[in-house]
């Protein structure tokens, strides 16, 4: 699943490194903050141990075995922002030591297994961890966890013009479900003997329980890059309606936008406007989102 | 790899910040390279020739290290290549190869430490490096240890999933507690939040003309149209 430097487009590593640095770099000081430098040994050798974990096999069904891919796992027991920094480096070790995953190629492997798959793995036991769905919670973390990273790991792939035909993709689709799946059973398991042995290592979870809004933010990142997926093979549906239903014209009269067509004027090379363009569009929707979220909470606690 | 990194040639000697830097230029040049420019390729390939003769490694051997991406990318580029897209192909494989192969010479070539510390002074950030550099640290100890437990288990009669799950917990349990345990023989040893390098690196006048030389090189080669 790691990408090789060489697979992806020009404008897609570009980008993903351009958003990877920040992100990663914000959550790095996250996860230190609180804790002193005791973190960073703790951390490294739990990266360490995820590598070691890596040489146990795991016998599930019939004549088939699988390994721990540990974000997860990680994620409840060191916390989301520390297992997203321990994943950085497993990720960075594997690209220089041993030649899995290229170096330009980094930044999207970091955002595809790192930050989303950790995260995407969280979200479960975020909101159930603490019920009755506890372990269904923890399964379904780890089948996420690898669903998410997959999918967006193709998206990427096939918006850099790599041809996958529709055999293809869902032939991988398939074998990344039953990783998924593995995955999800291998954090179960290991999850069951950790909690046996000292409930102290893992994590108490810090949301409220909640099994509508765990299920809808579940559903809804799982929807995103399943989404992210099929539009990488398709041109904008956005567009591609408006031109059907003829509104396209009337539509770039109605929307003068700096973003017009996706595309910033001032930068030079066409790739280059494009990346600036969606940067500057993620910017503006987290904006949007966070004074929304801002005025509602404020709403709700006066 | 560890044992390459200590040998000495001319290419152990340069700076591992330049070394750093020339990578990554190198890595955009192929990353933006135009398919389809058979020249082009022979070009990188040569550079990488020279640079790979100059470390004094085995070469073979690296190129049998190199070869690791080939069955992710053989894959990808038989996909391409029954697309009817053979260039990409061509440059699927090219590419990805040749990337590694570059990677492959600047961490054989530089001793791990020095590597982060080139990475930390490139503006990484440092609780990052500082997790990397025990990560790679204790891998191996680990690793082994954990083969220690495999082929214990294999004698015992074989594994079983809830055993697996045990044998997995353990090993989280003593990483956890090994972790502790080097906290604290750090501190007791005087360690205030940063690692010391033993030899402190400074730029010698071979490494900067050997910076100026190479982005020269690629910076020509580009503007020649040939890379």
């Amino acid at each position: 699943m790691h990408i090789p430097d060489g697979f992806l487009a020009t404008p897609v590593w570009a980008a993903l490194d351009l958003a990877a640095i920040p992100a990663v770099g914000l959550i790095a000081r996250r996860s230190q903050a609180g804790l002193e430098d005791a973190r960073a040994p703790l951390l490294g050798v739990m990266g360490a141990f995820v590598f070691a974990a890596q040489m146990i096999n795991f016998p599930v069904g019939v004549g088939t075995s699988g390994h721990l891919v540990g974000g997860t796992l990680l994620a409840c027991t060191l916390g989301p922002s520390a297992a997203v920094v321990v994943m950085t480096a497993i990720l960075a070790v594997q690209a220089l030591v041993f030649q899995d995953g290229g170096l330009l190629a980094l930044g999207a492997n970091v955002m595809n297994m790192a930050v989303a798959g950790v995260l995407a793995g969280y979200l479960p036991f975020h909101y159930w961890g603490q019920g009755p769905w506890r372990r269904a919670a923890i399964f379904l973390g780890g089948v996420l966890s690898v669903l998410v990273s997959a999918f967006l790991t193709l998206a990427q792939l096939r918006i850099s013009g790599i041809p996958m035909p529709s055999a293809v993709l869902g032939l991988s689709m398939a074998l990344f479900l039953v990783s998924a799946l593995v995955e999800g059973a291998v954090t179960l398991a290991v999850f069951g003997a950790l909690e046996k042995m000292n409930p102290g290592w893992v994590r108490k979870p810090a949301g409220a329980i909640s099994r509508l809004r765990g299920a809808l933010a579940a559903g809804a990142l799982l929807m995103a890059s399943l989404g992210a997926l099929v539009a990488s093979g398709l041109p904008d549906g956005l567009e591609s309606a408006a031109a059907k239903l003829g509104i396209h014209e009337r539509a770039w009269n109605l929307f003068e936008t700096p973003l017009l067509d996706y595309e910033l004027q001032f930068a030079e090379p066409v790739w280059m406007r494009k990346v600036a363009a969606g940067l500057v569009g993620l910017a503006i929707i987290y904006l949007l989102c966070a004074a929304l979220s801002r005025w509602l909470l404020r709403r709700r606690s006066p | 790899m560890e044992e390459w990194a200590r040998r000495d040639s001319p290419l152990h000697r340069r700076d591992a910040r330049v070394k750093m830097i020339l990578l990554l230029v190198f890595l955009v040049w192929i990353g933006t390279a135009r398919p389809a420019q058979p020249e082009a390729y022979a070009a990188y390939a040569s550079i990488l020739l020279v640079a790979a003769l100059a470390s004094r490694l085995p070469l073979l051997s690296l190129l049998w290290r190199a070869a690791l991406v080939l069955p992710f990318a053989a894959t990808f580029a038989l996909l391409s290549w029954m697309a009817g897209d053979a260039e990409r192909a061509a440059s699927l494989v090219l590419k990805s190869s040749f990337s590694a192969f570059a990677v492959l010479l600047v961490v054989a070539t530089t001793p791990m430490p020095a590597l982060l510390a080139a990475v930390e002074s490139l503006a990484a950030p440092k609780m990052l490096v500082m997790v990397v550099q025990f990560l790679y640290r204790y891998l191996f100890v680990l690793s082994e240890k954990a083969q220690h437990m495999w082929m214990a288990a294999q004698c015992r009669g074989g594994i079983r999933r809830a055993s697996a799950g045990g044998a997995i917990a353990v090993l989280f349990a003593s990483s956890h507690a090994r972790a502790e345990g080097i906290h604290r023989a750090m501190l007791a040893r005087g360690f205030a939040g940063h690692m010391p390098l033993i030899r402190p690196s400074s730029l010698h006048w071979l490494d900067i003309s050997f910076l100026a030389t190479g982005i020269l090189v690629l910076s020509l080669g580009r503007w020649l149209w040939i890379l």
